[in-house]
């Protein structure tokens, strides 16, 4: 089992740095992680047919996205899919400018001719749930309502997506726009190795910690700077099919996506999401990639980074 | 520990729908790592194996390392340039093996910017009150559909309309600007889309209208010290631009008992209080400070550089720093010569460009000359702070485009600020920006704003080298923001410089660099020769 040299570099730089940022008092070195993350500008000039700005959704809460469009002047198709996308960083790192996923969401734009709204949620520790979650409600209804996102049938497309953190977060907006009768209809939740966890150590936690760029003792850092001060990780915002989460029988919820890769130590409880939502008969794919790592769709230097790229890209445009 | 591939790898420079999107890409030597560049790293694809096993040393070295130590090295060791990852790794790896923290010279600094009304308030002229600590954050009227429908629309016509500019249709230019302007009256002027649009509107009309091609806004020097004082207060762009470079000229006059600071701007003098009071208070006591300032000449017989002066040289008095001030009056910084700074070879200089080396750029000949003699004083640092911003390009159409998204970010940070006569006097200068920009050309035309890429590549040429700015001076310049300003201000940082920008998005610029030493053969024209040692 190999990784690519210089994804190894990058994913390897993240967790030595990251190690500096927690500490173990649970406080966050934000200004070192703000000086460490490599951020990149909005560009209103289009690269490889992209161009993207930056948007004030919530000026009360300083809520920024980033919006990616195509720029190509040929025939717009009648739908265009807006997919309202949720970086990673396990809640308290990155941002929608970080240089990774201004990268990833371009790819986004292209692959799926998709219009992508990067979300940079407040972060943990210092906003704890339900902050992220409710930054990514406001972004919902803040889309659901653009006019000139709408496609030809004047309703807007709109899919949701993240990958760690990001995927955690889809999951819970989609579960609000289902909840909420607010007739805001996700079209389908699209979920790249998500952040789930509980409090039972399961066996791919304790095969895999510290083996693969990730270690458990960091999961848990993660979970008490997001979750509420004295919950555990059997809160339904790590656990979504524990025994704390209401059930999801009869809830009009996405269909989803759902990438596993089989190096990373989270992977029994995104199986376990993923079972979850068949028991509670919602629609699910899951993929599950032997040999990938965490990171692995942040370059596109490998087989898994391809096949994952062409089901995304599937599963978006079967909408459409 | 995860194993990486061992065999030789073919470089995988993916095809260009991939990785690089970074706006100020320059083209990158073939060498390095497309897929980590894109990522925002440079490193060599011949020295990732290097780097990757300098990782692993760093791991082991932190697991090793009791957990105080590693927070002590996370908030206290200076860090530069993290887009370097060999030089950052191994940073990081000898800090590790240091025992000692190192000198805490930055904490002095940041108690006295903590209170900054004591060193800029107090031995000013006019009483502006001092700024306000908690800026409550105006929430502007909720913009209405119809208002934001008018916005876009006014957007397009402004694209529209320069386009005809840009083609020579002036008359039809001509039109759209009376369309829009009755257009701006169903649309709130007062914040937002509206105050922009309205600057932009009327630059416009200036170029189009003006009799003789060219109609900037005219303005005595006075009037726009009087302005500048105002956007300094309003907003936290020039506290960063001073703050940053006194951080770096304070850390290269280290050590060095004469030092001579060129302001190439001299204005009120703003940056130089904070300066003499850290000089003060430096261990082992201050230098012999020198501030050469330049500015231009005061028409109605006043010497006001020497007034600045003076008033600098009585607060130095308080502190204990021995003093003097020469002003150099000169309209243009490119009528500035050498000589007339009065460069002692035993001293260590610092040149202090804050937004003046564009105004240099009508033609390749003055920003060469200047940097040129600039490089000849061999100065120990020189600090320059610019516009991030590509305003200079030839085409009409685009260094308007770039402008109103430029202008539209500086407006929208404004709109925090609640206070007045600041804001409204703040956003005159701001226009009279936008004014030459837009409605000038040739060598009326003097904002002429490059971004930082090319600026590095203009101070390489020229023989200077990067002095990465750090950790500390980001840390400190963060701080100093939520103390000043509205949320939504940003630092960054950006390969050793330091970007201040507002929600996300990067305005103004900061860095340090300092001159190879000159082999050239002497020239005797210039005082200083670049053989001198410092």
């Amino acid at each position: 089992m190999v990784v690519p040299l210089n994804t190894w570099v990058l994913i390897s730089n993240f967790k030595l740095a990251y190690n500096l940022l927690r500490r173990p008092d649970g406080t966050f070195n934000r200004h070192l992680a703000e000086f460490l993350d490599r951020k990149v500008p909005a560009n209103a000039n289009p690269i490889d047919g992209v161009f993207s700005f930056d948007v004030i959704v919530d000026r009360a809460t300083n809520l920024l996205c980033r919006i990616y469009r195509p720029s190509d002047t040929d025939e717009p198709p009648n739908v265009v899919p807006v997919i309202v996308f949720f970086h990673g960083g396990s809640f308290a790192h990155s941002s929608a400018n970080s240089a990774i996923y201004d990268t990833l969401c371009r790819r986004l734009v292209g692959l799926c001719r998709a219009v992508v709204v990067s979300v940079n949620y407040r972060r943990a520790p210092e906003h704890r749930y339900p902050c992220a979650y409710d930054d990514g409600w406001t972004v919902l209804n803040w889309v659901k309502s653009r006019a000139w996102l709408e496609s030809t049938d004047s309703k807007v497309h709109i899919f949701l997506a993240g990958d760690s953190s990001g995927g955690n977060i889809a999951h819970h907006v989609a579960l609000k726009a289902a909840e909420s009768e607010s007739g805001i209809e996700v079209l389908g939740n699209i979920l790249l190795n998500p952040m789930f966890g509980g409090e039972l150590r399961t066996e791919s936690e304790k095969r895999l910690d510290g083996k693969y760029f990730v270690s458990v003792q960091d999961r848990d850092w993660y979970w008490r700077a997001f979750l509420p001060d004295g919950a555990d990780r059997d809160h339904p915002a790590c656990n979504p099919f524990g025994p704390k989460a209401a059930s999801l029988e009869g809830v009009k919820f996405p269909k989803s996506l759902v990438v596993v890769a089989g190096l990373d130590l989270v992977q029994d409880w995104q199986m376990a999401y993923v079972e979850g939502l068949k028991k509670a008969g919602q629609q699910v794919k899951d993929l599950y990639l032997e040999k990938a790592t965490i990171g692995f769709y942040l370059l596109p230097n490998n087989a898994h980074f391809h096949t994952v790229m062409d089901e995304i890209k599937k599963f978006v445009s079967s909408n459409c | 520990m995860v194993p990486y591939e061992t065999a030789a790898i073919p470089i995988a420079n993916p095809p260009a729908t991939s990785s690089s999107t970074t706006t100020t890409a320059i083209s990158k030597p073939p060498e390095i790592d497309g897929l980590l560049a894109g990522a925002g790293y440079k490193v060599r694809s011949s020295d990732l194996r290097h780097v990757a096993q300098r990782l692993e040393r760093l791991e082991t070295a932190m697991l090793n390392s009791p957990s105080q130590h590693l927070s002590l090295l996370a908030s206290d060791a200076v860090l530069y340039n993290p887009s370097d990852l060999s030089t950052w790794v191994d940073s990081l790896l000898s800090e590790l093996n240091q025992s000692q923290s190192l000198p805490s010279l930055p904490s002095d600094l940041s108690d006295l910017v903590s209170n900054p009304t004591a060193l800029d308030g107090s031995w000013m002229d006019q009483q502006l009150p001092p700024p306000t600590a908690a800026i409550h954050n105006q929430q502007p009227s909720q913009l209405t559909v119809v208002e934001e429908d008018s916005g876009i629309r006014l957007v397009h016509m402004l694209m529209t309309c320069a386009e005809y500019v840009q083609r020579g249709e002036l008359s039809l230019a001509g039109s759209l600007i009376q369309d829009m302007q009755s257009l701006l009256t169903r649309v709130n002027t007062g914040c937002g889309i509206g105050k922009v649009a309205g600057c932009f509107i009327d630059a416009l009309g200036r170029r189009v209208f003006a009799a003789g091609g060219g109609g900037g806004i005219p303005g005595s020097a006075y009037e726009t010290e009087i302005l500048y004082h105002h956007f300094y207060e309003a907003c936290p762009y020039l506290k960063f631009a001073h703050f940053t470079a006194n951080q770096a000229i304070l850390e290269a006059f280290d050590g060095h008992d004469c030092v001579h600071v060129v302001d190439f701007n001299l204005m009120h003098g703003l940056q130089w209080p904070a300066l003499i009071q850290a000089l003060a208070l430096r261990p082992g006591g201050p230098p012999t400070l020198r501030l050469t300032g330049i500015g231009p000449p005061s028409p109605d017989g006043r010497d006001s550089l020497r007034e600045i002066g003076l008033r600098l040289a009585e607060l130095a008095r308080s502190v204990n720093v021995r003093f003097a001030f020469r002003g150099v009056a000169a309209s243009r910084l490119e009528d500035v010569k050498p000589w007339m700074l009065q460069v002692n070879p035993k001293e260590a200089v610092a040149v202090n460009s804050i937004m003046q080396l564009h105004k240099l750029l009508a033609g390749p000949a003055p920003i060469e000359a200047v940097l040129g003699w600039i490089r000849s004083l061999n100065p120990k640092i020189v600090t320059v702070v610019e516009h991030e911003a590509d305003h200079n390009q030839p085409g009409f159409l685009d260094r308007f485009t770039e402008s109103l998204y430029y202008y539209s970010t500086m407006f929208d940070s404004l709109d925090a600020c609640a206070l007045q006569p600041e804001k409204a006097l703040a956003e005159v200068y701001i226009q009279r920006e936008i004014c030459n920009v837009v409605s000038c050309e040739g060598s009326a035309r003097l904002e002429r704003h490059e971004p930082l890429a090319r600026w590095r590549e203009r101070l390489g040429r020229a023989g200077f080298r990067p002095l990465h700015l750090g950790s500390n001076a980001f840390k400190q310049a963060s701080m100093l923001l939520t103390l000043f300003s509205a949320e939504g201000y940003c630092v960054e940082e950006n390969e050793g410089c330091l970007t201040l920008g507002w929600h996300s998005r990067p305005l103004i610029a900061a860095s340090a660099w300092h001159a190879l030493p000159e082999t050239a053969a002497v020239s005797p024209d210039v005082a200083v020769v670049g053989g001198a040692v410092m």
